[in-house]
């Protein structure tokens, strides 16, 4: 690229062709996808003592015909689950601001981090609303929801959600199919009802909340350790 | 803009260097002299040169700043840039459109 005007080789297809090969390596210079799964996942197992060794607090509501309804909830989780994410967001901020400006360029992550964190803040909101309201038979919001459906209603209001959201975002931002499919994957497993009716059936166990913990930090685990070995190649090239 | 799609085009911007400078900072949105050097494989010299029209033309700032002890040139589309490259990129495609369509008839 050392033509200094106009000649032959600055045909239209040519100079588009070069813009969009120059467009792709700048974006494979900025993406850093496998570090937010990877801070995911660390949240994801950390979360595991919080679940483990705070005692369950308890809400009762009373409903028509003298029902009581009471709600077996972690109120360490939702307090853990926000704040984590927000520093989750920070870490991955940082990180990807000093990246890019390492390997010369900016970062389009900002927004990413703004929806994680708007998201994380709103899963909180739910997630404490639920557990000071909880459903009175299978009336939920005025949907009656039983079983596997209330199973995964409940579950799409946890962090889970909150982080599959915001990766969707950021494989827009960074335009990464790949991490697409990652986060359809993970939101299936996470909001899969056999995963959630297991971890509200197995309310006797302490461990109960482990295999559901473990299947979310390991698929996010799995999803780093892939696209650092996939971006590798592309780290070179920006240099 | 009327008649044939070249007429269109802004000879600031329609030139591979500059349009590659103007590609880079603009999915970038902030790109480092060094990384443009060696995007655009050009020497330091013909890469100043070509970001000496462009930053007279409006369509970019160029900042000098530090990182400890190295100085180093960050440059960032204005509106104007960002608008002329949409432009440009608008001509090329359509200009692609009129070949093809003469070829086809």
């Amino acid at each position: 690229m050392t033509t200094p005007s106009a000649t032959a080789d600055d045909g239209p297809r040519r100079l588009l062709e070069d813009s969009r090969l120059l467009a792709q390596r700048v974006r494979a210079t900025q993406r850093a996808t496998w570090f937010p799964l990877l801070v995911f996942a660390a949240v994801t197992f950390a979360a595991i003592p919080v679940y483990r060794y705070v005692h369950p607090s308890l809400t009762c509501r009373s409903g028509q015909g003298g029902i009581r309804v009471c709600l077996v909830y972690t109120s360490a989780g939702l307090v853990y689950w926000p704040i984590a994410l927000v520093i989750a967001y920070a870490l991955i901020a940082t990180f990807y601001v000093r990246r890019a400006r390492a390997r010369g360029v900016g970062t389009r992550v900002n927004r990413y981090v703004v929806a994680g964190v708007i998201l994380a803040l709103l899963m909180g909101f739910v997630s404490v609303w639920t557990a000071m309201h909880p459903p009175i038979g299978d009336n939920v919001l005025g949907l009656h929801l039983r079983g596997a459906r209330l199973a995964v209603f409940a579950g799409s209001a946890g962090p889970a959600t909150a982080i599959g959201l915001a990766l969707l975002f950021l494989a827009v931002v960074e335009r990464s199919w790949g991490l697409v499919v990652l986060t359809v994957a993970y939101l299936a497993v996470a909001l899969s009802p056999a995963v959630l009716l297991h971890q509200i059936s197995g309310h006797l166990s302490v461990w109960a909340f482990l295999p559901r913990l473990l299947l979310e930090g390991g698929l996010l685990l799995l999803g780093a350790i892939a696209f650092a070995l996939l971006q590798r190649p592309w780290r070179e090239i920006g240099r | 803009m009327t008649g044939h799609p070249a007429n269109g085009l802004n000879d600031v911007v329609h030139q591979r260097v500059r349009l590659g400078i103007l590609t880079v900072a603009h999915e970038a949105r902030q790109v480092e002299f060094g990384y443009l050097r060696t995007s655009l494989e050009l020497t330091a010299g013909n890469l100043s040169q070509h970001l000496s029209v462009l930053e007279s033309a409006g369509l970019i700032t160029i900042d000098k700043g530090y990182a400890g002890k190295r100085a180093r040139t960050w440059i960032s589309l204005t509106k104007a840039g960002r608008a002329a490259l949409r432009e440009e990129i608008e001509q090329l495609k359509l200009l692609i459109r009129s070949i093809d369509g003469a070829d086809g008839g």
